[in-house]
């Protein structure tokens, strides 16, 4: 009998298909690795899942598990270090500082890993930002255009006699237009933001004043009249824009707060690489173009061009960004219990 | 002749009118929201529509999140049932050492904050790799609803003429037939009760809930908490509306095939 001894070319291709099935695992774990990011629901929720996180993961060919369901932090905090239940953390400020400080994101994010960083304007790479800020809106006063009420010019403004018991703010130990507000007060009567006796002087005289926890309960008290001046954010007013509402948005002259929408990696991550190129995919002009439009944040990109409408309201220029204010969110987190109890003793009743 | 009207019966009909006034009028409020065409509570209701419940359910989060909350809730209440009535029976029959102790232990979930209870599965799921299975959710729920089901068994175990059981082995029953036919139905109000506590325990959870859930797989407090922080409308309290409808459907669902009129007379 006899027997075909294999060809030189059919040894290398037996062993080229060996090889090929051996380093499948790995290949499809590649083609199907997961991001596990956090991000808001609302119009925000409907956008991202709707068009921006599908285009993403058909790009990168992978999958994302975007998570809506607060609270963040302390999820990030309980998971391992060496695999985090995120690799990307979308948050506030506020909630990036505090993330930092127990190690759970990285301090800074480069043009290295995030190429696109390099057409983003300053503040949302400075060092008040923990990670790189993607959006911004504009911490302001809302109002109604019905109640016969001059637009407010100032912050001043908001603690007119004639707002009493009509004149919105936030439950400052669990809100951060609160929190930033109270700086404000801080920066506008006494020496700076961190002026706290300044601060809560300015808090105790805007009694009495209605308390909300989130913007939308905002929103809605500024819609129904309930509240007919408020501490809010452009977004939260621009929103209603085209529905025959009567409520506007005011930037006081000394200057409004910036509150960033900010984008950071985890150091445990497992695909870093992936979770880099996320941020830099969120940071594109179209993808910018399509969220800012949506939601009405301004876009970091500067090189983001917007339809007229966004383009007169949102800060998208840079004489239009410097007016923007970013408060020492480090300084304010490492005093956070002794200030929420303060507040809690001034807004008493 | 004409009976007279007391102080007492005034402040009796009174109290329970304020009461009862008190405990739903919550339900008042979000009804007339529900059905009101504003998109914030505004009183009076300026108009009838259905559009916050037509909003409701062509949302596939809300759906998704209602489907998962109730079977999620009827996996807890068979679960706390079984586990719940035979620890009951344990506990009441067994002789137990530490009886007291073995109670107070497994009434400690009803001590403890529940967010920590979340919390605390939440990292053992996590270190035991085993992620967040909806398995873990139900096992999350069950420990906090069991307690319930405990309770309002031993409570019945308590009045238990053990003499009934006593003359059925006498008439040559097994311990299987007895319990079957003698001690499991004179139980079952008990169970029955604790089994639509844990239900409504489940149905309505939150702090246990907001760690135990994954992304696409949220149970309706979770989706709904999370709509409230930027979409506070009227599909709120059409979510609201479905849930008081659901849950009472439930209780009224197990009534028809169990028989919770036994309890009601017991």
């Amino acid at each position: 009998m006899r027997t075909s001894q294999p060809t030189r070319r059919q040894v290398l291709r037996a062993g080229a298909a060996s090889a090929a099935m051996l380093a499948a695992p790995a290949v499809l774990h590649a083609q199907t690795s997961t991001l596990k990011i956090t991000t808001w629901g609302g119009k925000w929720g409907e956008i991202m899942k709707g068009k921006v996180l599908p285009a993403f993961e058909k790009e990168f060919k992978c999958a994302v598990e975007a998570d809506q369901a607060f609270p963040y932090l302390p999820k990030l905090q309980a998971s391992p270090r060496t695999d985090p239940i995120y690799d990307v953390l979308h948050s506030n400020s506020n909630e990036l500082w505090q993330a930092v400080e127990l190690g759970m994101v990285e301090r800074k994010i480069t043009t290295k890993e995030v190429p696109n960083i390099a057409d983003v304007y300053p503040y949302a790479v400075s060092d008040k930002i923990v990670g790189v800020s993607i959006f911004t809106s504009a911490i302001g006063l809302g109002l109604r255009t019905d109640k016969g009420l001059a637009p407010p010019t100032s912050w001043n403004d908001l603690a007119a006699q004639a707002l009493a018991g009509q004149r919105g703010g936030y439950l400052v130990p669990v809100n951060a237009l609160g929190q930033a507000h109270l700086m404000m007060l801080g920066k506008i009567h006494g020496t700076g933001f961190e002026d706290l006796d300044a601060a809560y002087k300015a808090l105790a005289a805007l009694k009495p004043i209605k308390l909300f926890d989130f913007t939308g309960q905002m929103e809605k008290a500024l819609l129904s009249g309930e509240v007919i001046m408020g501490v809010i954010h452009d977004s939260g007013i621009f929103r209603y824009d085209g529905q025959n509402q009567p409520i506007e948005f005011a930037a006081p002259k000394e200057g409004v707060l910036a509150l960033e929408q900010v984008l950071n990696v985890t150091p445990g991550s497992k695909v870093k690489e992936l979770a880099f190129a996320y941020i830099d995919y969120m940071l594109r002009p179209s993808v910018q173009k399509e969220l800012a439009e949506g939601v009405w944040y301004s876009p970091s990109n500067k090189t983001v061009k917007l339809d007229a409408k966004y383009d007169a309201k949102l800060f998208n220029t840079e004489a239009k960004v410097a007016q923007l204010l970013q408060v020492p969110w480090q300084w304010y987190n490492a005093r956070k219990d002794e200030i929420d109890a303060r507040v809690q003793r001034i807004l008493k009743g | 002749m004409r009976r007279k009207v007391g102080f007492g019966a005034v402040a009796y009909w009174g109290l329970n009118a304020a009461i009862l006034f008190f405990l739903l009028s919550p339900i008042a409020i979000v009804s007339v929201f529900a059905v009101n065409p504003t998109p914030y509570i505004a009183f009076p209701p300026v108009g009838f529509t259905f559009a916050w419940f037509a909003k409701f359910f062509a949302n596939p989060d809300f759906v998704h999140a209602l489907w998962l909350s109730l079977k999620v809730a009827v996996a807890v209440l068979v679960l706390s049932m079984l586990i719940g009535a035979t620890a009951a029976m344990a506990l009441a029959r067994g002789e137990l050492p530490g009886r007291r102790a073995l109670t107070a232990f497994f009434m400690s979930p009803l001590m403890l904050p529940a967010i920590l209870t979340g919390l605390a599965l939440f990292q053992i799921y996590l270190l035991a790799g085993i992620g967040r299975p909806v398995w873990g959710l139900v096992m999350g729920h069950t420990v906090i609803a069991v307690p319930y089901v405990i309770r309002t068994t031993l409570a019945v175990l308590a009045n238990f003429d053990r003499r009934l059981e006593e003359a059925a082995a006498l008439l040559g029953a097994g311990p299987v037939r007895v319990f079957f036919e003698v001690t499991l139905p004179l139980i079952r109000p008990g169970v029955i009760a604790g089994g639509i506590f844990a239900f409504i325990v489940s149905f309505d959870q939150f702090p246990v809930s907001l760690f135990l859930v994954v992304p696409k797989g949220e149970t309706l407090p979770v989706v709904l908490f999370n709509y409230m922080k930027f979409d506070l409308d009227g599909a709120i309290a059409a979510a609201s509306m479905v849930s008081i409808a659901l849950a009472l459907g439930v209780v009224i669902l197990l009534e028809w095939i169990i028989g919770l009129r036994a309890y009601l007379k017991f």
